[in-house]
């Protein structure tokens, strides 16, 4: 290590002009830091501006979807306008139902005036079985199908 | 090395000399620029607040840009779900002369896209070359020819949105509805009249300012913020709606009348299911009208005088406060005196002796005098109240009238006015409160608070409107006596009003209109409220028309009523009396409309 400090040192002290050459250097080392950190803060600076604008722009589509969703909405409103209906059912051969046509038809079991809940929730909820399972009972069963599985196996061979 | 010659050198000492004097002079002139320059930094610092604020806004305009952003306003549905106000967007086309590239192509283009706004290549190009920074070229613009505009991708072509209300059912429910309009102040939209004027706020939603940064670098926020107006949901059915308006438009030609009215209502929960006036409007151009009157809703801000239907009043209160009781009877003259004024029958006619319900049934203004002298006024007037004569109902509608009714004590009333009360007369009520009183009788007793909203939806939360009891007007079995007697006062006598297959319960009204100068000759409104199936109310109807040809309500707007129950009992599914009692005896249930 401090051979090496020396060979610098000495190469250091043998070149002519060393002081000039040094305040050189470092200006130059400045520079190029300086041009390095431009070119980074330029990047930043054109990345940002870059998204920003893309960012407006997805922005302004999102805003002309939402109007475009709007006009779409009120015409189909408009589509669907009770004296186009009519027209259109007219072209289509219906006509208004008579009192005399209308057919009501009891249906059993219903009642349109019955609460939310119409049976007790309790008779119809099953229990759910009590979650006992440990790791070596869970190890038996799986030994115990691997088991019946080969028996099941022998059986079906063998006969 | 030589010595400068003689006069160089004595230049040189001459000029240090001059130097030397001069310097201190000049430090001190710098010195007060110096000083003059810190001071004038420190009172620009340091400037008067106002100063300071304009400066501040200049900053603030130089980096950013502000604008006043209204919320989306909220849709109105109805009971369906089908939009009857939405809103649209206008455009607004124009440029910026010195962004256009090639003004011949670009005028060549726009002004095609814009024929249909009176935009020639000319006009384009005198704007390209004024030398303005903007210039606004067609407004409003549809938005099929802004999108045209929008698909030229011509830069320094602008293309901004405007907002509006549109109502696409276009004239249906308009007088309900209300209409939107700029206010100058702020040239942001405000509602007016009915449900647009009652409910603004709710459907205005939340207006902004908003500020946007110029400098490039800054990125944009996310505006999209939940801040539109709610949407309101409406006891009003769009297909009912239609029918009544469609009715009344009929009612009106057929009968030469100069206008009407017809409300649906549900006695049961007070939800109006339909409300129609004629004339009407159309609210997407509503600043085409000429008569300002339009704008009004008539079923709740012009008042008249209910003329007989106010018998059924009069004898629920009588029967209520065990005035009278159904079976009594009273002699019949023809003419009874009251406060000095003679009050006869509509006929002119004596009956003898009468029964309670043949006072209802015949319409005997005798009677009802009759009935009101033996209640007293005092008791009168403290039930007419009960029944919201004389006070607004408080329906969430804007424009409401609270009706006219002067009691004992005030300067207006006299003695008579007892007994004209009785039969309708020398009393003025709006259509919506005539309706909701005689809903009591329907609904044994009870008046409920009539209500346009069904729901208010703000963004995931829904506020459902409860039906609310506004007052017991009489009791249920006053309710049900008076409910037969209007049975009767159908099948005897006002035969143009039944359904075939239902028991309507019901009462004409034929009244004369007031003026400054007394009644107007010649001239009645003609009305008509009625119930079914009378023994269990799903349906209340008004039918008023103004100023007919034929004079009665029981010739004009009794027949009106029956063509609108019929096509009602079809569109609710009410069934007909023999079927619901046989569907009922086999165990079913008929739907209620109230539970829907």
């Amino acid at each position: 290590m401090s051979n090496n400090s020396n060979w610098i040192q000495q190469a250091v002290r043998r070149t002519p002009l060393q002081g000039q050459q040094q305040v050189f250097a470092l200006i130059a080392l400045a520079l190029f830091m300086a041009v390095v950190i431009g070119a980074l803060y330029l990047s930043n600076v054109a990345d940002t501006s870059t998204t920003g604008r893309e960012l407006e722009a997805l922005i302004a589509e999102r805003d002309q979807l939402e109007q475009t969703n709007e006009e779409l909405r009120v015409e189909i409103a408009e589509l669907r306008s009770v004296p186009r209906l009519i027209a259109r059912a007219e072209e289509l051969g219906f006509r208004q139902a008579a009192a005399s046509e209308v057919e009501y038809l009891v249906v059993q079991g219903y009642n349109p005036q019955r609460g939310l809940t119409v049976a007790p929730i309790e008779e119809e909820t099953e229990q759910l079985p009590v979650y006992d399972e440990t790791l070596m009972g869970w190890l038996q069963q799986q030994a115990d199908s691997l088991s019946r599985q080969f028996n099941e196996f022998n059986q079906s061979s063998g006969g | 090395m030589a010595s400068p010659p003689y006069n160089k050198r004595y230049k040189s000492t001459d000029q240090q000399e001059s130097l030397r004097r001069r310097l201190p002079v000049l430090i001190a002139l710098m010195v007060i620029a110096t000083l003059y320059l810190l001071v004038r930094l420190m009172t620009f610092q340091y400037q008067p607040s106002f100063v300071m604020s304009y400066y501040n806004r200049l900053a603030n305009y130089n980096y950013n840009e502000s604008q006043r952003i209204a919320a989306a306003r909220g849709i109105i549905y109805d009971r369906e779900g089908q939009p009857l106000a939405s809103n649209t967007f206008d455009y607004e086309i124009g440029i910026s002369p010195s962004l256009i590239a090639e003004p011949q192509r670009v005028a060549t283009q726009l002004s095609a896209a814009l024929t249909d706004y009176g935009i020639r290549e000319i006009d384009v190009l005198n704007a390209v070359r004024s030398g303005d920074p903007w210039i606004l070229l067609a407004k409003p613009v549809e938005p099929r020819a802004a999108e045209q505009v929008r698909n030229l991708e011509l830069l320094g072509v602008t293309i901004s949105a405007q907002p509006r209300r549109l109502y696409p059912q276009g004239t249906l429910a308009a007088q309900l509805l209300g209409f939107v309009a700029g206010d100058d102040s702020d040239q942001l939209l405000r509602g007016y009249n009915g449900i647009e004027g009652y409910y603004r706020d709710e459907l205005a939603g939340r207006v902004r300012d908003e500020t946007t940064s110029r400098i490039p670098f800054d990125l944009p926020e996310n505006r999209q913020v939940n801040d539109q107006g709610s949407d309101l949901v409406l006891t009003i059915e769009r297909d009912i709606q239609f029918l009544v308006e469609s009715e009344l438009q009929l009612a009106v030609t057929e009968n030469g009348a100069t206008g009407g009215t017809i409300i649906v209502m549900n006695p049961r929960t007070g939800e109006i299911l339909a409300m129609a006036s004629n004339p009407s409007y159309d609210p997407n151009t509503f600043f085409n009208i000429e008569d300002p009157d339009l704008l009004r809703n008539p079923a709740v801000s012009d008042e008249y005088e209910p003329g007989s239907v106010m018998k059924v009043v009069t004898m629920a209160i009588a029967l209520d406060l065990s005035a009278v009781t159904p079976e009594d009877t009273y002699v019949d003259n023809g003419i009874i005196e009251v406060g000095g004024i003679a009050i006869p029958n509509a006929d002119r006619q004596a009956r003898g002796v009468v029964g309670m319900e043949q006072i209802v049934v015949q319409s005997l203004n005798v009677g009802a005098s009759t009935l009101a002298l033996s209640v007293g006024p005092g008791n009168f007037y403290e039930k007419m109240n009960d029944f919201g004569i004389g006070r607004a109902t408080g329906v969430d509608l804007e424009g409401e009238a609270a009706g006219t009714l002067y009691t004992p004590g005030d300067p207006n009333w006299s003695e008579s006015n007892l007994a004209t009360n009785s039969f309708g007369q020398g009393v003025a009520t709006t259509p919506l409160q005539m309706i909701t009183a005689v809903s009591a009788i329907a609904n044994d007793g009870l008046i409920m608070q009539p209500h346009v909203v069904h729901q208010i939806v703000d963004g995931n939360r829904v506020y459902p409107s409860q039906p609310s009891t506004l007052e017991r007007a009489i009791s249920p079995e006053s309710a049900h006596i008076v409910t037969d007697m209007m049975v009767q006062a159908v099948e005897q006598n006002l035969t143009d009003a039944r359904v075939p297959g239902y028991a309507i319960a019901g009462k004409s009204g034929t009244a004369e209109i007031p003026t400054p100068l007394g009644y107007e000759a010649g001239a009645s409104i003609a009305s008509f409220i009625g119930f079914f199936p009378a023994d269990d109310p799903q349906v209340i109807i008004l039918v008023k028309i103004d100023r007919p040809v034929d004079y009665w309500g029981s010739i004009v707007a009794a027949p009106i009523f029956s063509r609108l129950a019929e096509r009602l009992a079809i569109l609710l599914e009410i069934p007909s009396d023999d079927i619901r009692r046989g569907l009922e005896a086999e165990g079913g249930t008929v739907n209620d409309i109230w539970s829907r």
